[in-house]
């Protein structure tokens, strides 16, 4: 097992590589970029290469860049940075939804059935404080659930578990940006 | 008596999940920058959960600015660019 600093090292350097790839690409499709394309394209690079720096195996990162190539001018800049290796898959409509709209009404009538021998055991009170506490869990996850893409069809432990990843991704995002802007604003303070 | 079998095999597959989710909320706890995490042994998941949506909001953010910055910062000539990223690629 990698050491946890070697890992995030190599990621970071082929986030970088691939940003720096992908704005190449997009330069040369389009010359005399204004400042507001050039933050698109600066920040739909950074976008795509996080994503691909996962190989297709989370999620979140097949349906960022499903979302990305929905766009039909990004289709043919994506197609491009995507030419010499990997494939854009495109996500299928999960098939968890029916399985798990069954799993859930089970659920549905063995909770309330559970509820009221809680409410001989616990009280009413403790049983009140205990289902405002899962609302506030059940909504917080719907949050969540539109913050990460993909989201919307995962169950709560796929959900987690994107939700860990893509944390772990945008760090890496956030941190090189950083690194490099605070260096190009140093480049630029010594011309 | 099967059926007494088979609900206690349910409660147990429900607790093995608990336990798993509970770890991984931990997990995620972990990852919360420590502003966040003040009360930390405390946090229960709907705070980890409020958190972690804050947490990513803020990095979305984080990036829309720096892509805006460095669309400001790029604006100069392409040799300052490319010496920028050749010593960025020597780290």
């Amino acid at each position: 097992m990698k050491a946890r600093t070697g890992y995030s090292t190599s990621l970071k350097q082929e986030f970088l590589k691939k940003w720096i790839k992908g704005i190449r690409i997009y330069s040369n499709f389009k010359k005399d970029m204004n400042i507001l394309e050039r933050k698109k394209a600066i920040k739909l690079s950074a976008d795509l290469a996080i994503a691909s720096t996962r190989n297709a195996s989370t999620r979140w990162s097949r349906t960022l860049t499903a979302n990305i190539s929905k766009n039909e001018t990004n289709k043919i800049f994506v197609e491009q940075i995507f030419s010499d290796s990997e494939v854009i898959k495109k996500e299928a409509p999960s098939r968890l939804m029916a399985r798990s709209n069954r799993i859930a009404s089970k659920k549905i009538w063995r909770r309330s059935h559970i509820t009221q021998i809680k409410a001989r055991k616990m009280g009413p009170y403790a049983v009140k404080a205990r289902s405002i506490a899962k609302k506030l869990v059940k909504n917080r996850t719907k949050v969540l659930k539109s913050l990460v893409p993909g989201g919307e069809n995962m169950d709560g432990i796929s959900l987690i578990k994107e939700t860990l990843d893509y944390i772990v991704s945008l760090r890496v995002q956030v941190d090189v940006m950083r690194r490099l802007a605070s260096a190009a604003e140093n480049s630029t303070r010594s011309l | 008596m099967s059926s007494r079998r088979s609900r206690s095999r349910q409660a147990e597959s429900s607790r093995i999940s608990e336990d798993q989710i509970n770890e991984l909320v931990s997990k995620l706890q972990q990852l919360l920058p420590e502003i966040q995490t003040r009360h930390s042994d405390k946090m229960s998941a709907a705070k980890i959960l409020q958190e972690t949506c804050n947490y990513i909001r803020n990095l979305h953010r984080e990036v829309d600015g720096l892509s805006e910055r460095l669309s400001e910062l790029l604006e100069t000539s392409d040799t300052a660019q490319a010496a920028l990223i050749r010593s960025l690629l020597m780290q």
